[in-house]
This record gives C-alpha cells, sequence and structure tokens, in this order.
C-alpha cells in the first residue's frame, strides 16, 4: 500500500506538472506559475480525492505550503511521517 | 476541453461560479478562435489570472469603465469578435444599460454578459456592488437571453453552451467560494429548458442560482413533515420555459425562491405567465424587498434577509397552511 508520504508527494507532481527530480517539499502558494489560485484548488481538490477527506474553507486558505499541508491534514487524520 | 468528473465538480465549487468563469475562458478561446475576454478591471476576481498568463492578446482590460467596454465590445462583435465580458453584476447591467438597449438588444450583437457576485455575494461592499436588480433591468430589454445557473457545473456548462449561440447573453453568477454541489456528475443541459430536480405532489418550487440547492434542502425538510415538493433549476430565466409553468400552474403553492429583488425577477417571469390564466395556485414569490440592502457578509445578509433554508421553509410552511 502507498504509504500516505508518497500519496501527499505524488498529489503535488500530478496537480503542478512536476517532474520527479523537482524538490517538491520546499514548495510554497505561487513559487511556480503552475501554483496559482486554479492550480491550489485543484491541488486540494487531487487531495481530497487522494485521502477520501474534505477541507474546511479556512484550511484551504491556510494551506500555503507543502509543509503547512502536512500540519493541516493531520486534522484529518492523515499522518506524513 | 475540462473533464466533467467528480474532481473537477468539487474543484468548480471550490473555486466559486467567478473561479468558474476563469476555467471556462480558457476553454472558450481555445474551442473558437474569435472568443475574446473582456473586464472592467476585475481580472483577478473574475478567475482571469491563469487566462492572463496563457492568452494575453485575447485579453482585454479596459479600466472602470463598464459602459465604454460594452460599446467596444459591440465594435469588436461587429468585427466578427465573439466579446465575454466580466465585471460586478450590477455594474455590467445597471451602469450599462442603454449600451446593452441599444448595442445588444436593438442591434443583436453577440456580446456575453458576465456578471460576478450577483445577489448578496459581494454584500460587504455595500448596496453599491450588490447586484439585486439586474436580471429585472436585462429581462426588460428584449432579445437578450438571460442565464443563472446553479452551481459550479452548470456555470460550466452554462458558458459552453452560451458560445454555440450567436445572440446577446446575460449570465449572472451568484454564490462565493465553496458553493453548494446541486449536479454532482454530468447530466443533460439546454438552455431554455428548466430542470426537474425533485418531483412532488403538494409544491412547487422554482429556484434558480444559490437558492436551488436552498431549495431542494427545504424539500428534504419538509418531506420529513410529509409534505411532497417538486422542484425546478430555473437557469433560463429568459426565454423562461412557459410549458414548465404551465404544467404545474395547479399545484396549489407555487414558489419562486431567488437571489435577487422579488420585482422584475425569476417570480415576476412566472407571474407574467400565471396572469394569462383565469385559474392557477397562490404564487409565493421569495427574494428581496422593495428596498436597499444593506452591507454586511453574505450568510449573514442571507439570514437577514429570509434566503437561509430556516426562513425560506418558514414562509413557505406558512403560506403552504393558509392555502389548505
Amino acid at each position: 500500500m502507498e504509504k500516505n508520504k508518497d500519496k501527499y508527494v505524488s498529489v503535488f507532481r500530478k496537480s503542478f506538472s512536476l517532474d520527479e527530480n523537482f524538490d517538491v517539499e520546499a514548495l510554497s502558494y505561487q513559487d511556480i506559475p503552475s501554483w496559482d489560485s486554479v492550480g491550489h484548488m485543484s491541488m486540494i481538490a487531487d487531495l481530497e480525492e487522494a485521502f477520501d477527506i474534505m477541507l474546511e474553507t479556512e484550511d484551504i486558505i491556510d494551506f500555503g505550503s507543502f509543509k503547512k499541508g502536512i500540519e493541516i491534514l493531520r486534522k484529518y487524520n492523515v499522518e506524513i511521517e | 476541453m475540462n473533464e466533467i468528473n467528480s474532481k473537477n465538480i468539487r474543484l468548480w465549487s471550490m473555486l466559486g461560479t467567478s473561479g468558474v468563469f476563469g476555467v471556462a475562458a480558457i476553454d472558450l478561446v481555445e474551442s473558437d478562435n474569435d472568443i475574446i475576454v473582456m473586464t472592467s478591471d476585475l481580472t483577478y476576481f473574475s478567475g482571469l489570472e491563469r487566462f492572463l498568463k496563457l492568452y494575453p492578446t485575447k485579453y482585454l482590460n479596459v479600466g472602470i469603465a463598464e459602459q465604454n467596454m460594452v460599446g467596444v465590445a459591440a465594435g469588436l462583435s461587429s468585427e466578427h469578435f465573439k466579446p465575454y465580458l466580466t465585471s460586478y453584476s450590477t455594474f455590467i447591467t445597471a451602469r450599462c444599460t442603454d449600451q446593452i438597449r441599444v448595442n445588444m438588444g436593438y442591434m443583436k450583437q453577440n456580446i456575453k454578459l458576465v456578471g460576478l457576485g450577483g445577489g448578496l455575494a459581494v454584500g460587504i461592499l455595500g448596496p453599491t456592488h450588490m447586484g439585486v436588480e439586474d436580471i429585472s433591468i436585462v429581462r426588460s430589454i428584449p432579445n437578450i437571453i438571460i442565464l443563472s445557473p446553479a452551481d459550479g457545473l452548470e456555470t460550466y456548462k452554462c458558458l459552453m453552451e452560451s458560445r454555440k449561440i450567436n445572440l446577446p447573453m446575460y449570465i449572472r453568477l451568484t454564490g462565493q467560494q465553496n458553493n453548494p454541489i446541486v449536479y454532482n456528475e454530468d447530466y443533460d443541459f439546454e438552455i431554455g429548458k428548466n430542470i426537474t430536480l425533485l418531483d412532488g405532489n403538494d409544491i412547487v418550487i422554482y429556484s434558480t442560482g444559490t437558492m436551488v440547492s436552498r431549495a431542494l434542502e427545504v424539500a428534504k425538510k419538509m418531506a420529513q413533515e410529509n409534505i411532497s415538493v417538486k422542484v425546478i433549476d430555473v437557469h433560463t430565466i429568459k426565454p423562461i420555459e412557459i410549458a414548465s409553468i404551465v404544467e404545474n400552474k395547479n399545484y396549489k403553492l407555487i414558489v419562486s425562491i431567488e437571489e435577487h429583488s422579488v420585482i422584475g425577477g425569476l417570480g415576476s417571469a412566472i407571474s407574467d405567465i400565471l396572469s394569462q390564466y383565469t385559474s392557477h395556485g397562490k404564487l409565493l414569490k421569495l427574494g428581496f424587498d422593495d428596498r436597499f440592502i444593506h452591507a454586511g457578509s453574505y450568510h449573514h445578509l442571507l439570514e437577514e434577509y429570509g434566503l437561509d433554508i430556516k426562513n425560506i421553509e418558514y414562509n413557505i410552511m406558512k403560506n403552504y397552511r393558509e392555502s389548505n
């Protein structure tokens, strides 16, 4: 079974069309052109599908970086080691 | 083209109807080389940030000059272009009434107006920015189609269908981000054809825009009290589907719900048809009374002005009991 960390990273790669060598862990909102407002919502929708959760509006807005996302997902019982 | 799937339906709900316009705008210009997008200084509120980066030459920001925008669009339209214009719903209608009347209604130029923040969505900006009379204004001008989608998916469908009709149109967008989802899978959509979402025998509700999801919620609550409610999504306010109104005219209680003034909107359009018959059910028009609405947050205003689920249910129940 795919580990949560792998799933999380793969959502970032897929949503923002990034290749395997890209360091997603350092990413923040608007660091790259594909993480704009539409890309942001698209990534959230992918995350919701991957982890079968539904994020609250405040958390969607607060989700400003890869690292912050790990913190937010913990509220939904998704642990990213 | 965007695929219609569960992920995109959720995405469009999160983006809100304005954000969906930004997404659909890319598909629109990619599907038709003559389509261009214009705004009067609302690039980001229209969700057009990505569009601007991808298609800067298909984009024209005229500044805060809505009347000019319609005039320029009329010129472009007469030279084969198909402009989609965005601004706040009240600025793109009330402020531009003469340009809409002459260039769109009379000359039938193929201009699509996209009114953002219809109803109370931008309530925090106060009565100057709220769009509560826009349907009424445009509905009184001949030759203009008026669409009012229920959720993100229907917004996408309205926009994609609109490009197939070479006539002037006003597409009214309501609600904020995280709009409730009415349609959670693909469905048949045709401009001018109402959609019955729920069948029922006691009451019929005609709803439009954000009020469609609320009508469904109210119907569910009333079902618990053994009251059977039919819910209809009126995404096309003009030309309204006359047959649908006539077919349901003998319900004891006919209700219209809209995030708009009760004067001149959906309820009035239904009333115009019912008044041609000597016998029909009582019509309850739920919307805003004839007064200006003070500034406030969206959900607070909906509650204060009677368009939250609790107040809608109360008003319908009260009228239903009186009509029995």
